[in-house]
């Protein structure tokens, strides 16, 4: 039965109608969660807010359960989902700046239009970086398509990797994503309650 | 309760279902067309006349020999114990039970190769498995195992065993491998068998 738009169920138009509408939900929930504050964003870099952590990993697992569940009932086929190819090093590189970008612009690239979107001057600018940034990618892509594409590793999963079924990776994931709220608590707890 | 044990509460019970339950590997529905073309390219669904001759003669149950021809040539002739389900009528609903299944090995003939490759893409498009096709048809069949080519003399070993199990193959299914059906006029005739709805009925005629 889906992916809908693999068994042709909906048009591409339909596909992006429906994209259109899941993405003013996800920017909805993003601002009336507070993600449009940078401050409560880099909170879970310096342990006094885990909100990010939170809320990311929660809507990790939900998703999880749900594409596992209905996989289960016959609703999707798994194989059909889109995986990102991954590319080992431009992937690990591409983190490591991302973060690093995270902490100093205080938005991730979703948060960043949600802010920008309420009007956050900061926001605003972080988006004109985004754009000045892609574009410098555009043009020097020649110089580093050879970093960019090295070490292609097609779409592998976890459980793949570790020889494990999908059910007990996902048994894995829930477990790890209750400890680290747990943790992350303890951290919260620990620091004094920043104002913002 | 804090949000963490309500969370918990409810993802933990649900990981653990799905953690116990079997992965459902069940793919229903149709191939994308570049595996259909990979497929097709690694030619993954030919069965070889030297293997089916071999699987005839020694009466191997799990081979069930499809004719996908029209009811006249079938009626003509047709491999021993194949059943006629003529290319037009492959998507009717009395055939599902022979075409999705998982206990016989199908293996469709044509004349050549085309009708049967297209039975076999239509029959693979619709999730089936065990569906296979004759390589090169009964041309080929009759060109390899009735009347097979010797050697020439500085041919391999190899080529002459091939050339030996033909010729032997030939004469275990001689006259019997091209069955004229007008000459069984005792047996259960194929045509009316045909047109029964009956699934049984229709096996006791092919068989």
């Amino acid at each position: 039965m889906g992916p809908l738009i693999a068994y042709d169920l909906i048009t591409g138009s339909t596909n992006l109608l429906f994209a259109f509408l899941i993405g003013i939900g996800f920017g909805f929930v993003l601002e009336s969660a507070g993600f449009s504050s940078s401050r409560k964003l880099v909170g879970v870099f310096y342990g006094y807010d885990t909100v990010v952590l939170k809320v990311f990993f929660t809507a990790g697992i939900t998703g999880m359960l749900g594409l596992l569940f209905f996989s289960l009932f016959g609703w999707i086929d798994l194989d059909l989902i889109y995986i990102n190819p991954t590319f080992l090093y431009s992937t690990l590189f591409g983190g490591v700046l991302m973060g690093a970008g995270f902490i100093i612009g205080g938005f991730c690239p979703g948060t960043s239009i949600c802010a920008a979107s309420i009007g956050k001057i900061d926001a605003i600018f972080f988006v004109l970086g985004i754009y000045i940034g892609v574009n410098i990618f555009n043009e020097i892509y020649p110089l580093v398509e050879g970093f960019y594409k090295a070490k292609f590793l097609g779409s592998p999963k976890l459980s793949d990797f570790l020889g494990i079924s999908d059910g007990i990776m996902a048994l894995v994931m829930i477990a790890m994503a209750i400890f680290a709220f747990w943790l992350g608590e303890i951290f919260e707890k620990k620091k004094k309650p920043v104002i913002y | 309760m804090k949000p963490r044990i309500l969370l918990a509460i409810f993802v933990i019970p649900l990981g653990l279902i799905i953690a116990a339950v079997p992965e459902n590997k069940t793919h229903a529905f149709k191939l994308s067309a570049e595996q259909l073309l990979e497929e097709t390219n690694a030619g993954i669904q030919y069965y070889s006349p030297e293997e089916i001759a071999d699987l005839i003669i020694k009466k191997d149950p799990s081979i069930q020999l499809i004719d996908v021809r029209n009811v006249d040539e079938y009626s003509k002739f047709s491999l021993p114990g194949a059943i006629n389900i003529p290319l037009t009528t492959i998507l009717e609903e009395d055939w599902e039970g022979y075409l999705n299944q998982d206990v016989k090995i199908n293996v469709f003939y044509s004349n050549g190769t085309l009708n049967s490759d297209k039975a076999w893409m239509i029959t693979r498009q619709l999730g089936y498995e065990n569906n296979y096709v004759l390589m090169g048809g009964l041309n080929y069949w009759v060109e390899t195992i009735m009347n097979p080519e010797s050697p020439s003399s500085t041919s391999s070993d190899e080529e002459f065993a091939k050339y030996d199990f033909r010729k032997g193959a030939g004469m275990a299914l001689g006259g019997g491998a091209v069955i004229s059906n007008e000459k069984k006029a005792g047996t259960a005739p194929i045509i009316p068998a045909l047109k029964s709805k009956s699934k049984k009925k229709r096996v006791q005629g092919g068989c």
